[in-house]
């Protein structure tokens, strides 16, 4: 029996099981943004803090999570924590490992978004009589978030690719499941394409549309 | 905290022979990435149709699909499909990330090239140069320079992304720390460990990439 036909005879019963990993990606991916986004503004406002102890501790946390692997980082989470009485279940450990990593890039994000500001806008919020939390809240951050969403829409693809990292947690996503139908039916080949063609059906649309809402941003300064 | 120092005296020696093994992946990988790179750069430039949709179709898929499909792809699918192609885990895990960042490579290779000023191509060609001298000779010196700081960020990107080849046992870093975390019974303390000296190779390396990028920041002026 050829490859093909034998794909078109499991393919029923294989892409219902991928897409209910495919959900539990999007989950993940999901919760791991929004963790990201958050933590990565705190990150961000925290290097620029007038504490200095504030801001060398803000640059730690961005230095050692991008000096180490997403992989380690997941294991340290789900099963270093369990081992010493913090264990928390395979979704939350992915959410929190993948979210708490996005952050530390993001933080980066927000600060070049930040410092694309224009100097002077500051200077004449401030002359203007609005307080420095006033001036970030209402002047420099809504600049700021245009210059940004090209890279957020490129960091949440890049989340989403991430996630089949967390089926080494036990998270029940595409990957996962894809482990299990192989070792039902010995199909390596045709799971793992259909997986490689779920992720790609996804991210390649998604790098368009960023391409170009990036070149409409760029004209439209 | 005790339990780590207790058996630092065992586990270093093993860490320090994995991170040659973790240097010597990322080092194959990173060599067949780049000339990967360089060929599917130059080859999206031919007039041949066909061999250009099919470049783009690589990159695409190069950089839509997450490395640990496309290792499992190479691992446990190809030789399902043809059994001469069994790979032993290290080369199929150098394939993959290969090829993988073949695709990245190419894409800033890509922009390399296209940051050179025309002039400089029709310049080349009309002091009677041939496209290929003109590309060697004149446009390859002055995009390297481009290039060098988002190639070196590739590299620290690929360091760390070698941890997943652990996942297909490839003998690495991370799969040490999984061996000594299973026969120790202390994850916290391994995988922790295991982050040091990640960050020991990937932040001297981060260093010296911010120097290179405001060294030719500078020069550019």
């Amino acid at each position: 029996m050829g490859f093909w036909h034998t794909m078109v005879e499991v393919f029923p019963r294989f892409m219902p099981v991928l897409l209910e990993g495919a959900g539990v990606a999007v989950e993940v991916a999901a919760g791991a943004l929004l963790v990201a986004l958050a933590g990565g503004l705190v990150l961000a406002l925290a290097t620029l803090a007038p504490f200095r102890l504030i801001r060398i501790a803000a640059r730690a946390y961005i230095e050692l999570i991008r000096g180490t692997p997403a992989l380690t980082q997941l294991f340290i989470i789900y099963f270093g924590l369990a081992d010493i009485g913090v264990g928390m279940p395979p979704l939350a450990a992915a959410i929190v490992g993948l979210g708490g990593n996005g952050a530390a890039y993001l933080a980066e994000v927000y600060r070049a978004g930040i410092s694309a500001i224009h100097r002077g806008q500051r200077e004449a919020a401030l002359s203007l009589g609005l307080v420095p939390t006033d001036v970030m809240r209402y002047v420099i951050l809504p600049q700021a978030t245009r210059i940004m969403v090209p890279p957020f829409c490129n960091f949440a693809i890049q989340v989403l690719l991430a996630t089949s990292l967390v089926s080494a947690v036990a998270a029940p996503e595409i990957m996962f499941k894809a482990r299990n139908l192989v070792m039902e039916t010995y199909l390596s080949p045709h799971v793992y394409l259909l997986a490689a063609m779920l992720y790609l059906a996804v991210s390649i649309p998604m790098s368009h549309l960023t391409a170009r809402l990036e070149k409409r941003l760029k004209r439209a300064r | 905290m005790e339990l780590l120092i207790e058996n630092l005296p065992e586990w270093v020696p093993q860490f320090f022979w994995a991170s040659l093994q973790t240097l010597q992946l990322t080092l194959a990988s990173f060599a067949l990435a780049v000339i990967v790179g360089i060929v599917v750069a130059l080859l999206r430039r031919t007039h041949v149709v066909p061999i250009r949709w099919a470049m783009v179709a690589f990159v695409e898929v190069g950089r839509g699909t997450p490395a640990l499909v496309i290792l499992f792809l190479i691992y446990f699918a190809l030789p399902d499909l043809l059994p001469a192609l069994s790979l032993d885990s290290f080369t199929a895990a150098v394939l993959g990330l290969g090829l993988q960042g073949g695709a990245v490579l190419s894409e800033i290779f890509r922009a390399g090239i296209d940051a050179i000023d025309r002039g400089q191509r029709e310049a080349g060609i009309s002091l009677g140069l041939t496209p290929g001298q003109t590309m060697v000779d004149v446009l390859a010196p002055q995009a390297i320079r481009v290039v060098l700081p988002p190639v070196g960020n590739y590299a620290i990107g690929l360091l760390k992304d070698t941890s997943i080849a652990s996942i297909i046992a490839a003998p690495d870093l991370m799969l040490r720390a999984k061996d000594l975390a299973s026969s120790s019974f202390l994850p916290m303390q391994v995988y922790v460990l295991v982050a040091v000296f990640y960050f020991a190779m990937s932040y001297p390396m981060s260093l010296l990439v911010g120097q290179l990028e405001l060294k030719l920041a500078r020069h550019r002026h």
